[in-house]
């Protein structure tokens, strides 16, 4: 096996829907020899690219989720991770960043620099991955290469420069001209599969000379050897050229544009040689790990095959094959065979088989060295879950899993549904840690429960679609929760005399605001007044009454019980009095304590054309937002907010009809919060109608 | 609002924050030594008297800003004893605004835009404005002028700082170091951070409120906590 981590790459595709990303993935796979046909995302032949391996996926011409493909171009071993092109999945997409090293920008050359293309390359230069960025579909009405390259620098801020000029434009496209080498290359062949090198088209040699000088001074900042032999008039190499390239492409300063058009197999060759240039191999990159015994500290891994290992999974797939894990290992090497620790859990497990994948084949391998992507068969995990060789307890991803912050009750419309769906939910809840499920008892309905009406909608659609599991929803709830909000007294006898032996506990105490967690139990009885085996009693019943508050039914959180009080009788006394009279002493003390509503408070970024910048403040206001800041960066604005959640249902159509479709937002759960009074009393005259109907 | 105490124990009660309405103040000092600290206690004493502020920020994030905040008002509650930190935090975020602008796309008509479309709506009205990064070097005296004017107009007090450096010399007749020596009259109060040999920095008030002085109001802020102190 190669050890040679210089010449592994693990890219991204990133893009707009539409830009052909899926095309260019088909080709790259078709030219290294992955794959033996080229099949067309909606081609006639039914069979649709490879890289789109969920149905759904094919029947929309869409990529929902990341899969990992390998392939090897000329000695260099890249895997790609396919990662999704529309804002829905942002999760998906933000997933797949944590484990690539470098990525391609595709763009249209008619569309150019859309609204996803920027949100896209925000998220990528948060998590400092490299990009080159290749203008796809020359062959278009209306291409338009220079435009696009001018986007880049206006609207990504991306030093962009071109290291390549087209041959013809629209149905004209003939090749490009590699402004180092200063070669005109055509791509022959029904597939384009061979290159032909020849003399720059005499009508194109100014312009080549032009742009091969701007491309050189923005090369030079990057290599003082470079500018010196521009400087000295003496010879520049391409060897030059070519660091200076790479070094400006890995410090995130430059992006290097090519162009082509994947669906006339033009311009993708050179596009590989690219990616093995300039973008970065495993080492380049500094990853970071949190120690879990150390208070999560920070620790970069050190890549290197000999120390212990430690591998992300970052996605699971329940494919034809059974279970597969995805993993990118950062250090250390994995092997069949050998037993490995999820540090989340704790457990071992033993590496079983072990298989390098391409789209819809795999190939069965013996072990795999750091910074290679593979996947396990059969391991029982989660996604973000961390492995380790046995001596390190490090985690790639911190432990904290936000609770959900809304809900929504699904009904399955048949009995074969009824089957699939709790198969599929028994999936996802392992995919994703944000994702949630359980019966509500009262209603004998399930509920799923995650971050956001985007990350319900999508799994409720791949239930349907994976699974054939056909649900009924209801209204999306927002999970509000109920606390106190001052110091109150109880003192609560429970008595019961109804034949038989009776029921008796007095529980006496006080309940207090507890900001540091969601509950605390203190138990201050001296002197045996509640005997030692109810205590535990009390706690159960203040426990169960915290599950449904009184104003509206919401969860309780944020309460410190103290008991110092209470008596007993000797027959009537049992684990059930007790209980009784913990529920009754909590609802007593409940009360008094000031309660009040809470509602979860998502933190909310718009980004978007600093034109609409007023507009969108004003629909934030509206929705009882509060506006944090705004952030501008040339004509480009973001709006931060903290809002409720309850006012984002929908927000994103009227983002979309405020700013022509051109801002787009993301959001968080950030902390729960009062309700302010008005809502609070909506809210609980809504909970009072209900419980009357009900 | 119950926080008259914290107002009044503020030892920038010196400075007579709140008197003028337009009043125009100016920050300066070499890099490091508490700009951005001071301007955020000026903020901070500003919202604690009811006001609204705006935090103007040229080529800082958003999340940076707001560090800046939290950490100085957590000096300010380990200090003071306030009955119930959590509505004053709250209060605190719902006073203040943080408008961050990259170096070159700072300008008066920007400025002028979105002070504007927070108003019109009613989104947001302050009566402060902080201006932290704005850089004096790249500035002739109009376009201040033209700031101050615009500020004037709005009915805003506004606090800018600026950054001096070793290596200039210039100064101003009143003693406002480059690169502000040209245009230090336009500002109401001036205040240079300045460091002393027992690595405490003092505060040196060049002009207060229009009228010039030299003379130490006893001021410094602690390097440590870079909160402002008497003596």
């Amino acid at each position: 096996m190669k050890q040679d981590l210089d010449r592994v790459r693990n890219i991204g595709i990133s893009a707009h829907i539409d830009s052909g990303k899926t095309t260019l993935t088909e080709r790259i796979l078709y030219y290294t020899q992955r794959i033996h046909a080229i099949h067309e995302v909606r081609g006639k032949d039914g069979v649709g690219a490879t890289m789109d391996s969920m149905e759904l996926e094919k029947e929309r011409g869409i990529t929902i989720q990341s899969a990992a493909t390998f392939c090897n171009w000329k000695d260099h071993d890249i895997n790609i991770i396919d990662t999704p092109g529309h804002v829905d999945f942002t999760v998906e997409v933000e997933r797949a960043l944590r484990v690539l090293d470098g990525a391609i920008l595709i763009l249209c050359s008619v569309g150019g620099v859309q609204s996803q293309s920027i949100t896209v390359d925000r998220q990528m230069t948060r998590y400092n991955v490299p990009r080159i960025a290749f203008i796809n579909k020359c062959d278009r009405t209306g291409a338009n290469p220079a435009r696009v390259v001018q986007q880049l620098r206006d609207k990504l801020n991306l030093n962009a420069v071109m290291i390549q000029i087209p041959i013809g434009l629209e149905s004209d496209m003939e090749g490009v001209v590699d402004l180092i080498t200063m070669k005109a290359i055509y791509f022959d062949g029904d597939q384009g599969d061979q290159l032909r090198f020849e003399e720059i088209p005499a009508e194109l040699q100014d312009e080549a000379e032009e742009k091969r000088e701007e491309l050189l001074d923005a090369a030079s900042m990057f290599s003082d050897e470079l500018m010196e032999a521009m400087l000295e008039e003496q010879e520049v190499t391409e060897e030059m050229v070519h660091a200076a390239i790479r070094k400006g492409t890995l410090s995130l300063e430059l992006a290097p544009v090519m162009l082509g058009s994947a669906y006339k197999n033009k311009g993708i060759q050179p596009l590989l040689d690219a990616v093995n240039m300039y973008l970065p191999c495993p080492t380049d990159v500094e990853n970071i790990a949190l120690d879990l015994d150390n208070d999560e500290t920070e620790i970069p891994v050190s890549n290197n095959p000999d120390d212990d290992l430690v591998a992300l999974a970052f996605k699971l797939e329940d494919g034809r094959y059974g279970q597969l894990t995805y993993i990118r290992t950062y250090q250390g090497v994995i092997r069949k065979g050998e037993t490995i620790i999820n540090t989340r859990t704790g457990k071992k497990l033993k590496v079983g088989r072990l298989v390098r994948l391409h789209a819809d084949e795999m190939e069965e391998i013996e072990e795999a060295g750091s910074g290679d992507i593979v996947a396990l068969f059969g391991v029982d995990c989660a996604s973000g879950d961390t492995f380790c060789g046995g001596k390190l307890n490090w985690s790639m991803s911190s432990m904290h899993v936000p609770e959900p912050v809304i809900s929504l009750a699904i009904r399955p419309v048949d009995n074969k549904a009824q089957g699939n769906m709790s198969k599929a939910l028994n999936r996802f809840t392992k995919e994703d840690p944000t994702f949630k499920t359980f019966v509500d008892h009262e209603t004998n309905e399930t509920i799923v429960s995650g971050m956001g009406e985007l990350h319900l909608e999508v799994y409720i659609e791949r239930m349907k679609r994976e699974y054939g599991a056909e649900v009924e929803i209801g209204a999306p709830q927002v999970a509000y929760r109920e606390t106190i909000t001052r110091h109150a007294d109880f003192n609560y006898t429970h008595k019961k005399q109804t034949g038989g032996s009776g029921q008796f506990g007095r529980v006496g105490g006080y309940m207090e605001p507890f900001e540091e967690g969601e509950y605390e139990f203190v138990d201050e009885i001296v002197g045996g007044v509640i005997p030692r085996e109810y205590i535990p009693s009390c706690d159960k019943g203040f426990q169960a009454s915290m599950k449904k508050g009184t104003l509206i039914g919401a969860a309780i959180t944020g309460i410190k019980m103290v008991i110092n009080d209470g008596s007993f009788h000797a027959v009537d006394s049992s684990d059930m009095a007790f209980q009784q009279a913990a529920k009754g002493a909590f609802r007593e003390g409940y009360a008094k304590a000031g309660p009040i509503i809470m509602e979860p408070i998502m933190k909310v970024a718009v980004e978007g054309p600093s034109e609409f910048q007023g507009a969108v403040m004003g629909s934030l206001n509206q929705r009882r937002g509060m506006i944090v800041g705004t952030f501008e960066e040339g004509n480009y604005t973001v709006v931060e907010a903290e809002m409720p959640l309850s006012e984002m249902f929908g927000y994103s159509t009227t983002l979309r009809s405020l700013t022509q479709g051109k801002a787009e937002f993301t959001m968080e759960f950030s902390s729960y919060k009062q309700v302010p009074k008005s809502v609070a009393e909506d809210l609980i005259k809504a909970y009072q109608d209900e419980k009357k109907e009900g | 609002m119950g926080y008259e105490p914290l107002v009044n124990q503020n030892p920038l009660r010196v400075l007579n924050l709140g008197r003028g309405s337009k009043q125009l103040g100016l920050v300066m000092a070499r890099a490091g030594l508490g700009k951005t600290a001071l301007l955020v206690q000026i903020a901070l004493d500003s919202i604690l008297r009811g006001n609204r502020v705006i935090h103007v920020s040229i080529g800082e994030s958003i999340e940076k800003t707001k560090a800046w905040y939290d950490d100085i008002l957590q000096f300010i509650l380990q200090e003071h004893s306030v009955s119930r930190p959590h509505e004053l935090i709250d209060m605190i975020a719902r006073h203040r605004m943080i408008m961050t602008f990259k170096e070159d796309t700072f300008s008066r008509p920007r400025l002028e835009e979105r002070l504007n479309d927070l108003i019109l709506q009613d989104i947001f009205r302050p009566n402060c404005l902080v201006v932290d990064g704005f850089d004096f070097g790249r500035a002739d005296r109009s376009t201040v002028e033209d700031i101050k004017e615009f500020l004037e107009s709005m009915n805003l007090q506004a606090w800018f700082s600026a950054t001096s450096h070793r290596t200039d010399n210039r100064v101003s007749p009143a003693g406002v170091p480059a690169p502000c020596h040209e245009v230090d009259d336009l500002f109401d109060t001036v205040i240079l951070l300045k460091p002393e040999k027992d690595a405490t920095i003092q505060l040196e008030i060049i002009r207060n409120n229009g009228i010039d002085s030299d003379a130490g109001i006893g001021l410094n802020l602690d390097p440590s906590t870079m909160m402002i102190k008497e003596g």
